[in-house]
């Protein structure tokens, strides 16, 4: 025991979630922790294997994107199969990490409610989670590059010293990074990321006014 | 974004592994003479988005993976009202369900638009209202907040109006009678 898992839910090997797991894995592996990072959408193959190393573990850490205002699917699967084996489970400490493109934190807070929700279920320590938002502009760069970098950076960091510890993490660390933007901003941000959406494809060709190509496909459908 | 003008219509989209009650509000709505669609997700298969960007780029507003989505999505483009029938699962949706929501963006507006000081997204297509239905016999007052919260989140995204609902597995029919009635409004 005494082993920390550390569960990417990206589908993406390489984006900001994983980004994400591999700082917790640096972290705790420089302060003597023993760790093993999985992702998911690769390791739901073996899921037997990841239940094992999570009935080793004194701590388990959950880091994903934010779609459509939680985690990807396949995390609902995870739990799933984490609930039919609850024997694995030994009173761990659980960890959310959910970072998103919108800025602003109620978008992404329902995958941690959830996490809580289960940890209840099957009687295991809900000890926080942290909220990332602007996760867009990180695309898996380093924290310091998103426009709040310097703060986020710092309260993760106190996010991962209660992973350390096995402390309970308060929603404040991320709840202070949140910045408030006055309206007419988000409107001028608008028009500035919309240009540069239409300029990017037609720099590359394509009509971004073009019709859904799922408008021909039901049309085709309905006269079968 | 050209749009194609469509009369008032219903899909639901149900995850039946695991409950009727998608079935019975289909039932319903036909008897009311509304013009729906039931598609059932318990055993399809829509694969994961992996954020490939090909939908941008190589094959433009159209998944790379051709799947069951293929299926299913030209039929939320042309629908006015969203049903979605879930198992409640600790607050969220089924597997299923999320495999479905998951490429939603697919037939997504790319565009960011401001709404109550917040940016938001918006959908292509007709879509006005969204409506979540999630199936449990015994759900906590925590899980149904937590439900309510996300479909909320859901709602103001897409900048669509709708509701979010909690129901037993052998809810009554005065119940889904209520849900049609509310989803007809």
């Amino acid at each position: 025991m005494n082993q920390t898992v550390i569960i990417n839910l990206s589908p993406r090997e390489q984006g900001s979630s994983s980004m994400l797991s591999y700082m917790c894995k640096e972290y705790l592996v420089s302060k003597g922790k023993q760790v093993k990072l999985f992702h998911l959408y690769k390791s739901i193959q073996s899921i037997d294997l990841l239940l094992k190393e999570i009935k080793e573990a004194d701590t388990i850490i959950l880091s994903g994107p934010s779609y459509i205002n939680h985690f990807p699917a396949d995390t609902i699967y995870l739990l799933e199969k984490l609930k039919e084996n609850e024997a694995i489970f030994h009173n761990q400490n659980v960890y959310g990490i959910i970072q998103g493109g919108m800025p602003y934190i109620h978008t992404h807070e329902s995958g941690v409610k959830t996490l809580a929700l289960f940890c209840k279920d099957v009687a295991i320590s809900y000890n926080g989670s942290f909220i990332i938002g602007f996760g867009a502009m990180l695309n898996g760069k380093p924290l310091n590059q998103l426009v709040n970098g310097k703060k986020v950076e710092k309260n993760f960091n106190l996010f991962l010293q209660h992973i350390l510890r096995g402390s309970s993490s308060p929603d404040s660390l991320y709840q202070n990074c949140q910045i408030k933007v006055p309206g007419f901003l988000y409107v001028m941000l608008s028009k500035v990321m919309n240009t540069k959406i239409n300029k990017e494809l037609k720099e590359k060709g394509i009509d971004y006014q073009q019709e859904s190509p799922y408008w021909q496909i039901g049309k085709e459908q309905n006269m079968q | 974004m050209k749009k194609q003008v469509l009369r008032e219509n219903i899909v639901i989209i149900s995850d039946d592994s695991r409950q009727n009650v998608g079935k019975q509000l289909y039932d319903t709505l036909c008897k009311q003479k509304k013009e729906v669609q039931y598609i059932s997700i318990g055993n399809v298969n829509v694969k994961p988005c992996y954020n490939c960007a090909g939908c941008t780029y190589k094959t433009y507003g159209k998944c790379v993976v051709q799947d069951d989505g293929d299926y299913i999505y030209p039929k939320l483009l042309n629908a006015t009202t969203w049903i979605i029938v879930t198992p409640l699962m600790w607050g969220t949706y089924s597997f299923q369900t999320k495999r479905v929501l998951d490429k939603v963006a697919l037939i997504g507006d790319r565009h960011y638009y401001v709404s109550k000081k917040e940016l938001v997204k918006r959908m292509q297509g007709n879509m006005k209202k969204y409506f979540a239905i999630g199936i449990k016999d015994e759900c906590s007052l925590e899980e149904k907040e937590t439900f309510t919260s996300l479909i909320k989140e859901n709602i103001t995204i897409m900048s669509v109006t709708g509701e979010a609902f909690v129901l037993r597995e052998d809810s009554s029919q005065e119940s889904i009678l209520q849900i049609a009635r509310e989803v007809s409004k």
